[in-house]
């Protein structure tokens, strides 16, 4: 087998979300070049996904899409889209250039160089899988561009639902769908690199007590965006399992959240917010629906958070200190909500149209054993300057920024980002390494 | 010419060698497709001439509700189905005639 060649560059940027896409920008902006390694087919991350942010309720994609276009039409950046990161060595020796790194590109089966991402493709294919980006609650074809302001706009063949029916390369203008395409294995180098690879929720599937996710209408936070953001799944908020409109819906907070168990005893710092946030953005929507939100504490801890939560209250939007116990299937397509009531009266249940799980973060990566990066006993990536300098880990030279270190919101995300390049980028200053 | 021609075939061949391989899943793709087809042929016939909402449509069609919104929200999305008035607490859909076979997603 022939060694790929090694593409350097100064930093190397594990994420394309909005943390890393902040970092790079930072670095592309003073010279240094970077590469950000991307596991889905469009960077973004989970910021692009989302509806609006809270407290300004300002257009996420509106905040995103200029950062991703940057991104991809900046000099000093390179994007490695749809990879896999399969190590991340450091090379301490003097003529070494500090991070070594094997990623994968997934075949696409369309030539990017070829494609103009006309979507011809998408429109003929006959045949129709869950559309994940929309939280698997509508369908896109087996071929497709992952949403309209993907960066960059090429469709993706999904192989394991594929005819190979040839409609897709007989309508293609440029020839560009590649049926043979295979994995491609590359070398990159680089000074310094930051890990950006953001969060997931745990996934309702394990939770018992909320039906496992079967109960129909019950669904988590990352689905409610979808339903919610203007190029929605439905393009307004219905329910997933017969198209009513509902009249009313239940925030569930802290579902797998501060609960060990689940092996996730922290606080996920922003399920108050995005709850409140999306509770509002429902009674805009929705101005009849009665909107409840059962909580055990609201941790409204940023700058006009507590401001955002007295608006909700003056909105309408009804809180509940309880803690839910179980969500059982309902009539008609209900959701029953058993809960306790932290005040002492007691258990009481209570119907509703649908059910939102505000579910705990957990990180979106595991170093192990792609990375030595060491990891605190939540699983996020450890700072060894937790107070003063948060962005550093146990490895010289690798960085961290945002959720990858721990939940936390956008506004945080991008200082931290910021903070992340300028530490990289006096790494490099100082180091031989980065001369 | 020649060269053309041996190219031709030995993309036949290679595609005759794939689709060996793949033989598992182009027979489940194809099974799925069949079905994915019979249903959105239903859902058109059900819709000729009328507006429906998801209930009705789904009892009509005999699918399930949950699957007739996946489908109607697929349809929607590539401009096959637009939705119509409110009716109760649904909404009707209706094809989007006169029928465009040339697909364009909605904005």
């Amino acid at each position: 087998m022939v060694s790929p060649d090694i593409k350097k560059f100064d930093t190397l940027v594990v994420g394309g979300g909005i943390a890393g896409l902040q970092a790079a920008l930072d670095l592309g902006d003073q010279g240094y070049t970077v590469a950000v390694v991307e596991k889905d087919a469009s960077i973004g991350g989970k910021m692009i996904r989302l509806s609006k942010v809270f407290p300004t309720l300002d257009c996420a994609s509106c905040i995103t899409t200029p950062k991703m276009s940057a991104a991809a039409h900046h000099e000093n950046i390179t994007l490695f889209t749809y990879c896999d990161l399969v190590s991340l060595d450091t090379d301490e020796s003097a003529n070494g250039s500090g991070i070594n790194c094997r990623i994968i590109q997934r075949p696409r089966y369309v030539d990017p160089v070829k494609c103009i991402g006309c979507r011809q493709c998408e429109y003929i294919c006959p045949v129709h899988v869950p559309d994940m980006e929309q939280g698997g609650l509508s369908a896109k074809r087996a071929i497709s561009i992952p949403f309209s302001n993907a960066i960059p706009q090429l469709p993706i063949l999904d192989i394991e639902h594929c005819m190979l029916c040839g409609q897709c390369e007989k309508v293609c203008p440029t020839n560009a769908i590649d049926y043979f395409q295979q994995p491609e294995d590359m070398m990159l180098s680089a000074n310094t690199a930051i890990v950006t690879t953001g969060f997931e929720l745990l996934p309702v599937k394990t939770f018992v007590q909320y039906g496992n996710g079967s109960i129909p209408n019950v669904v988590d936070a990352l689905q409610m965006e979808r339903l919610l953001a203007p190029h929605g799944p439905y393009n307004r908020v219905i329910r997933p399992s017969d198209g009513m409109e509902p009249d009313s819906i239940a925030y569930v907070q802290c579902a797998g959240s501060r609960d060990k168990s689940h092996g996730v005893p922290y606080c996920s710092r922003v399920c108050c917010m995005y709850a409140i946030k999306q509770a509002m953005l429902l009674s805009g929507s929705l101005p009849l629906a009665d909107i409840t939100i059962y909580y055990m504490d609201i941790r409204a801890f940023g700058k006009g958070y507590e401001q955002f939560y007295q608006n909700a209250k003056a909105m309408g939007i009804e809180f509940v200190k309880a803690k839910v116990a179980r969500i059982d299937q309902g009539d008609n397509g209900s959701a029953t909500v058993r809960y306790e009531r932290q005040d002492g009266s007691g258990t009481a249940s209570q119907d509703h149209d649908l059910v939102v799980l505000s579910m705990g973060v957990v990180p979106g990566w595991n170093p192990e054993p792609i990375c030595a990066v060491s990891k605190s006993t939540d699983h996020f990536i450890t700072s060894i300057k937790p107070k003063i300098s948060p962005v550093l880990t146990s490895i010289n030279g690798v960085f961290v920024a945002g959720a990858a270190a721990g939940p936390k919101d956008i506004v945080d995300t991008i200082t931290e980002s910021g903070s992340a390049a300028m530490e990289a980028a006096k790494f490099m200053s100082n180091s031989p390494r980065g001369n | 010419m020649e060269t053309m021609d041996t190219d031709k075939a030995a993309k036949k061949a290679a595609m005759k060698d794939l689709r060996a391989q793949r033989k598992d899943l182009i027979e489940a793709a194809s099974l799925q497709m069949k079905k994915q087809k019979k249903d959105i042929k239903a859902i058109e016939a059900f819709l000729t001439g009328r507006a429906a909402t998801i209930p009705d449509i789904a009892q009509g069609i005999g699918l399930p509700t949950d699957k007739t919104l996946w489908y109607i929200a697929s349809l929607k999305k590539y401009g096959r189905i637009v939705e119509g008035s409110k009716a109760g607490a649904f909404f009707n859909y209706a094809l989007n005639e006169p029928a465009n076979n040339t697909e364009q997603e909605e904005v």
